[in-house]
């Protein structure tokens, strides 16, 4: 990994059209400006992260899976009433 | 009654009452802007998060206690705006919000996790969601649903 120190008003290059601009530092945090075409996709790792399980989670979800999961949870307990709106159903899974 | 087609439960009927609007979709999912939330004594406490356009598309939730009872869920004022919440305050899960986690039961041979990084938070009062991303307290997008340890061969 390359690594780079740059100051608030500095920037780099990435490619020919590509330009990151660190605007802010304070505390932990670190306020960045990214130039590039619009062809180009920018999304935050950890949206990416979750764009890609919520993928996952949706393909994976059959009967035969719920039934393992169920089977796996008998030590978590909730106790208490369902929220406004959720809808409860007594049909079997099919 | 307006009737939907389910992956799980064919038909049911549900009310506006029970619709729930995510103004965003979910990540991965942007334009699944409408889910019924259902659950089911026999599977308790599984969450069912049916789109309300797609049949095929459910997602199974927990209630994010069920998983992690210490969950610090920090909303920003940005997402407490969005959600329709009071900027003043954080919502008390299970009074002003739901918030569960979507499950990933991956197979035999992986264990089930779920994404505590991105809860699934829902106004109760006017029904608008979103999938909120908490980077804040380092949680995993990938938690075991059941500890390591229990998983681990007798020696």
């Amino acid at each position: 990994m390359l690594v780079m120190r740059r100051r608030a008003g500095e920037s780099f290059l990435l490619g020919d059209d590509i330009e990151i601009q660190v605007l802010q530092v304070s505390g932990t945090r670190v306020k960045l400006g990214i130039s590039a075409p619009a062809s180009v996709v920018i999304v935050r790792r950890e949206v990416r992260l979750t764009q890609d399980e919520n993928q996952t989670a949706a393909r994976s979800v059959s009967p035969h899976a719920i039934e393992s999961l169920l089977n796996a949870l008998p030590s978590l307990t909730v106790p208490r009433p369902a929220d406004p709106g959720v809808k409860t159903l007594t049909n079997q899974i099919t | 009654m307006p009737r939907i087609r389910t992956k799980f439960f064919q038909e049911i009927d549900y009310t506006d009452s029970s619709l729930f609007h995510f103004p965003c979709g979910l990540p991965g999912f942007e334009q699944e802007r409408d889910f019924v939330f259902v659950n089911r004594p026999g599977s308790h406490p599984l969450l069912f998060m049916q789109s309300a356009c797609t049949a095929e598309l459910c997602f199974v939730l927990l209630p994010v206690f069920a998983v992690a009872p210490h969950y610090q869920l920090d909303l920003d004022e940005e997402a407490l705006a969005e959600l329709q919440l009071p900027p003043t305050r954080q919502p008390v899960i299970g009074e002003d919000i739901l918030c569960a986690v979507i499950v990933c039961a991956r197979g035999n041979h992986e264990p089930p996790t779920v994404n505590l990084l991105a809860p699934v938070v829902v106004n109760l009062r006017d029904r608008i969601g979103f999938q909120i991303i908490q980077t804040q307290a380092g949680y995993s997008h990938r938690h075991p649903l059941v500890p390591q340890e229990e998983l681990a061969p007798c020696s």
